[in-house]
């Protein structure tokens, strides 16, 4: 089977990451496509910026990859990786962290491509949940 | 209008809330179709590809949905989604 566009959940915790990762599986994202950089490297909250490298190399599997930040500086030292080691298939984009990782992971599920994905993202600062 | 061979309607009582699983699995199931599908729930429609958009429905258990397409697999992804929506648990 064609791999999948790839998702790279950057928060500052570990336990926020792991437990969006658990219901994208459940919602059936294809299995290595989600990747967390999440928390530092002792496992404290906060960033990694080498976490962050190491989760887009994973999540790349030759169809491109999100990058979706949670808030402040999980935002910036994604932006700082993407400007250190830009790559043509890796974008950084804003969307609510949860809504916008459920939305993508399941259109990507589908085979769609990285614009695709993306737009299914950033959509999902419009949807109503009432 | 008269119905035609490139645009099926039904209607699905829900078994079920159309919660976030079986969004996923209809997000997955509506993709495979070229006709443009939509799922109608008490006056507002949604794209089914879209899990937010199905989810944000708000359509409940022993609520009626009703799956619209139009193009040349119209019916088939009407049968294929209707089939979907009415074995939800």
């Amino acid at each position: 089977m064609p791999s999948s566009v790839g998702i790279v959940l950057v928060s500052h915790s570990p336990e926020l990451a792991s437990g969006l990762c658990v219901l994208l599986d459940q919602l059936g994202a294809a299995p290595g496509s989600v990747i967390a950089a999440a928390g530092t490297a002792d496992g404290r909250i906060g960033t990694s910026y080498d976490a962050i490298v190491v989760a887009i190399e994973k999540a790349d599997q030759g169809r491109g990859a999100i990058v979706l930040p949670d808030l402040g500086s999980s935002v910036l030292t994604a932006r700082t990786v993407l400007d250190d080691h830009p790559r043509p298939g890796v974008r950084l984009v804003d969307a609510p962290f949860v809504e916008g990782a459920v939305a993508a992971a399941v259109i990507a599920t589908t085979g769609a491509d990285l614009d695709t994905v993306i737009a299914a993202a950033q959509e999902a600062r419009h949807a109503t949940k009432l | 209008m008269p119905p035609n061979s490139d645009s099926a309607e039904a209607t699905v009582v829900l078994p079920a809330h159309l919660h976030a699983r079986p969004a996923g699995t209809l997000a997955k199931t509506a993709a495979r179709f070229e006709s443009r599908i939509e799922i109608a729930h008490n006056g507002r429609t949604a794209n089914p590809t879209g899990i937010l958009a199905v989810m944000g429905l708000g359509a409940t258990a022993g609520t009626t949905v009703t799956v619209r397409a139009h193009g040349a697999d119209a019916e088939h992804a009407v049968t294929e989604i209707s089939r979907l929506l009415a074995s939800i648990d």
